[in-house]
């Protein structure tokens, strides 16, 4: 058989297939051992660095986005944001109004001065006092909206309903509308008489019964 | 177990596929030569599974390439390994599909009834190439980008459809974001996809013929697995092991972000492509025009390559020799050219000097991207831009260094160097400054050597030729205004070496220092308040308590101590350049405006005015601030100085 491999162009294009070597020669365990070992470390080595490569999110220490630190002048340790709004133009009678929060914001590699980072609500309730809700829906997370109709909070998606102090409606939302710390100021300093209006902008976890921030 | 592997069989065949796949004949026993059409398999699985993890973290688009791969390779866990496995992945393929080609030709392999497996080998071969090229752009650093230009380039030069293949390459006339995406799809989609498909049909028509056996009495025939597959994963695991040894301990290289208004003179294609660089540089090839010498040749060169198998048919032995033959030929002048390539850039200082900037560039945008603000969303790019660091050198070169030096060079690393004698007698050599190094302008050395040292500190004026024929006039009698380090009244007062070196004015000297350094401002200098209120004293008043005393800079420079302002030359009183703030930002600004000013030089001064046109606001701005220290602090060492 070995003698029809010469070196010839013309050599026999039989030994293709399977058949030709008949059954397969059996060798030491060892070596079938040893051979697959090593094919599977071969490929398991790459595999795996990319593998712990995709869980990047999930392994690295140093936290990526979300994670605002500092910069915009008008946000101070404790997290509070200075809104461009002020006390006195937020409607006495309860009407809420939606304001957009700005805020320095960083996404992995890039970092951002003073965009929009989210909209909240504000209200005057009773006896003046200002509350804030984030306008994101504690349920999935679209966006919760001041129905006129029923004087209530509502989000379109799945037919949330909140009243205007953020109490769940019905049983869509698993809990209240997230509200946010409100701090009246003036120059920066707590005053409750003061027109300056800063918030603790949060985002929370959504369709969960406990409010944890992310 | 059994009975469902059973069933699997039953619905699949699975068992016969295996046996078909793994019993294959080995006659002659299983061999190392036989390994390279495996390993490139191999190197191939490596790039999929590395590619497809980079391209969950890559974004193409010219603002967020260089800035997605820095978050890769530094941030992300593991990212430079599997960056670095990847580049160097790609590295191996060429050089195993290089081995794999010559070890066909020398087998005779590539002869009938295999000339078609050999035509799709070298049609996996240019898949491979185009996956090489493509992939070193995709970083969109300076390194991939000026390399893939001249590749893209000689593409235009193609006959008739030239400018049109360049057009839909880079998907427009110039790189942009449509290059990147289109060179990520072809990269990442197309090319893979073709050579999927090749390969199969590779490995499909290898299967049918066989292997070509090098010597059938070698060894008792024996079948793929185990003997061969063992020969194969071992091979594969070396490899392996060479590319995880260089992503762990040198690490693929991103350079700093491209940039096209930034010259990168030391840009050169990857490694494997320096032959035909170093090739393409020949004189006799260069006349000969680019469409010929980049394309024709080497489009000649693959296809002696591809008739391989025809010129062997039908000139038999003699035309297997001459295959052999060429394939030598070719092996020995690309690894030839490869090494005149690495010995030339080896040897060649302009060039080390360009890879060190290089090196510092990259090394920069790296720690600038680092920093607390992030990248911003103009990319890093604006990074490198907006640095005193990275333009105060290469400003320096361009506006400076044809009198002044810095650390001994022009600024970024490079001797300045002049051509002395005529026609067969002339050599380059070293050029003397002709004004001052302003390496640690402004520092307490300088600002002493001004005080106690002048004639020599500002003794590099003596060189220049407006200088020597003062001085040459003064000798013959002529009455000339000019500066003289050797003799001027801040010489004589400077000279006086037994009073300002004596001990017992050490302290004051100091604190004269110390006041000087702090009128500078300089970042980061840190400065003794009482130490500045005695320098203070002394410069204003002349408080040296000793005889000395009544001597001070302002009875000359009166406006010493005061805040810099620019004062018309019709107010003036003074016939003394002003010290106000000198070495600060605002006088350095001024004095590189307008040093013939009389505030300045006045009618003494021989350096030229660099007015807007010649440097901008902007340009200013970083100059001076790269020469007063006022940058994000770095660790990044200093251009080196060629000697």
């Amino acid at each position: 058989m070995a003698d029809q491999h010469g070196s010839s162009a013309t050599e026999s294009t039989e030994s293709s297939g399977s058949g030709s070597a008949g059954v397969p020669v059996s060798r030491g365990l060892f070596l079938q051992l040893l051979t697959a070992t090593i094919s599977f470390v071969i490929v398991a080595v790459p595999a795996a660095l990319g593998g712990l490569f995709f869980l990047d999110p999930l392994l690295r220490k140093k936290s990526g986005a979300s994670g605002s630190s500092g910069g915009a002048a008008k946000k101070d340790d404790e997290g509070f944001i200075r809104l461009d709004v002020t006390a006195d133009v937020i409607p006495a009678d309860g009407l809420p109004v939606a304001v957009t929060v700005r805020d320095d914001s960083e996404d992995a590699w890039n970092k951002f001065t003073d965009v929009p980072v989210g909209s909240i609500w504000l209200r005057k309730g009773a006896e003046g006092v200002i509350s804030a809700f984030n306008s994101v829906c504690p349920h999935l997370g679209c966006s919760v909206n001041y129905r006129r109709s029923e004087n209530d909070f509502y989000c379109p998606c799945h037919t949330s309903a909140f009243s205007l102090d953020g109490t769940k409606m019905n049983e869509v939302p698993p809990r209240d509308m997230d509200s946010l710390e409100v701090s009246l100021r003036t120059e920066g300093k707590a005053d409750p008489a003061g027109l300056e209006i800063w918030v603790k902008f949060q985002n929370f976890q959504r369709g969960k019964a406990e409010k944890k921030p992310l | 177990m059994k009975s469902l592997l059973n069933w699997l069989n039953d619905r699949t065949g699975y068992r016969e596929l295996m046996h078909e796949a793994l019993y294959e004949r080995v006659p002659g026993g299983a061999r190392w030569r036989y390994v390279w059409g495996s390993t490139l398999v191999f190197v191939f699985v490596v790039q999929m599974i590395t590619g497809l993890m980079l391209w969950t973290a890559y974004a193409p688009s010219t603002r967020t390439a260089w800035e997605s791969v820095f978050y890769i390779q530094h941030e992300m866990y593991l990212g430079n390994i599997v960056r670095g496995i990847h580049h160097f992945s790609a590295q191996a393929m060429v050089v195993l599909m290089a081995i794999h080609l010559v070890q066909v030709v020398i087998d005779g392999a590539y002869k009938a009834p295999r000339e078609i497996n050999f035509w799709l080998g070298i049609v996996l071969m240019q898949i491979v190439l185009g996956l090489s090229l493509t992939g070193y752009l995709l970083p969109w650093d300076q390194k991939g980008y000026y390399a893939t230009q001249v590749t893209t380039n000689i593409m235009s030069a193609t006959p008739a459809v030239g400018e049109q293949v360049q057009l839909l390459a880079q998907g427009g006339k110039e790189y942009g974001h449509l290059t990147l995406t289109r060179f990520f799809a072809m990269h990442a989609g197309i090319l893979p996809a073709m050579l999927i498909g090749f390969l199969a049909l590779h490995i499909y028509a290898f299967r049918r013929h066989g292997l070509t056996v090098h010597e059938p009495k070698h060894a008792p025939d024996t079948t793929f697995w185990p003997d061969q597959v063992l020969r194969d994963a071992v091979a594969c695991l070396a490899v392996l092991a060479v590319v995880l040894l260089l992503a762990i301990f040198k690490g693929a290289e991103l350079s700093a972000p491209a940039d096209p208004s930034v010259k990168f003179d030391a840009a050169r294609p990857e490694w494997y492509f320096l032959f035909l660089f170093r090739f393409l540089k020949f004189h006799a090839v260069e006349s000969l025009g680019l469409t010929m010498a980049a394309l024709v040749i080497p489009g000649i060169v693959m296809g002696i390559i591809t008739i391989m198998p025809l010129t062997a048919k039908f000139l038999g032995n003699a035309g297997h020799t001459f295959n052999k033959g060429f394939m030598w030929l070719l092996t020995l002048g690309i690894v030839a050219l490869t090494g005149l390539a690495f010995y030339e850039d080896a040897t060649n200082e302009a060039h080390q000097a360009a890879l060190a900037e290089a090196h510092r560039d990259a090394e920069r945008a790296r720690e600038l991207s680092s920093g607390p603000n992030r990248i911003p969303v103009e990319g890093a790019v604006s990074l490198l831009r907006q640095d005193p660091f990275t333009q105060g050198p290469r400003l320096f070169a361009q506006h400076c260094a044809s009198c002044h030096r810095y650390n001994g060079h022009d600024g970024r690393g490079m001797l300045v160097t002049e051509t002395v004698g005529k026609g067969a007698e002339a050599k380059v050599v070293t050029a003397a400054p002709t004004a001052l190094d302003l390496a640690g302008f402004g520092n307490r050395a300088w600002m002493k050597a001004v005080v106690v040292d002048y004639s020599n500190h500002f003794a590099p004026l003596k060189n220049a030729q407006w200088h020597k024929d003062a001085k040459a006039k003064a000798e013959a009698g002529e009455a000339v205004t000019f500066l003289d380090p050797d003799s001027s009244e801040m010489a004589d007062w400077s000279g006086n070496a037994d009073a300002l070196k004596a001990p017992e004015n050490e302290s004051a000297v100091n604190a004269l220092v110390e006041f000087l350094v702090a009128e500078a401002g300089h970042s980061g200098v840190e400065t003794d308040a009482a130490l500045i209120e005695k320098g203070r004293a002394i410069a204003v008043d002349g408080t040296w308590g000793n005889a000395l005393d009544g001597t001070s800079c302002a009875s000359c420079h009166d406006t010493i101590g005061q805040d810099f302002t620019v004062v018309a030359d019709a107010d003036v009183q003074s016939t003394y350049p002003t010290l106000a703030k000198y070495g600060s930002q605002a006088w350095l600004k001024d004095f590189i405006r307008h040093p013939d000013a009389k505030r300045h030089y006045g009618e003494k001064n021989q350096m030229p005015a660099y007015s807007e046109k010649q440097l901008s606001e902007t340009e200013l701005n970083l100059l001076v601030r790269w020469l007063t220290g006022d940058y994000a602090p770095t660790t990044v060492p200093d251009y080196p100085t060629q000697m």
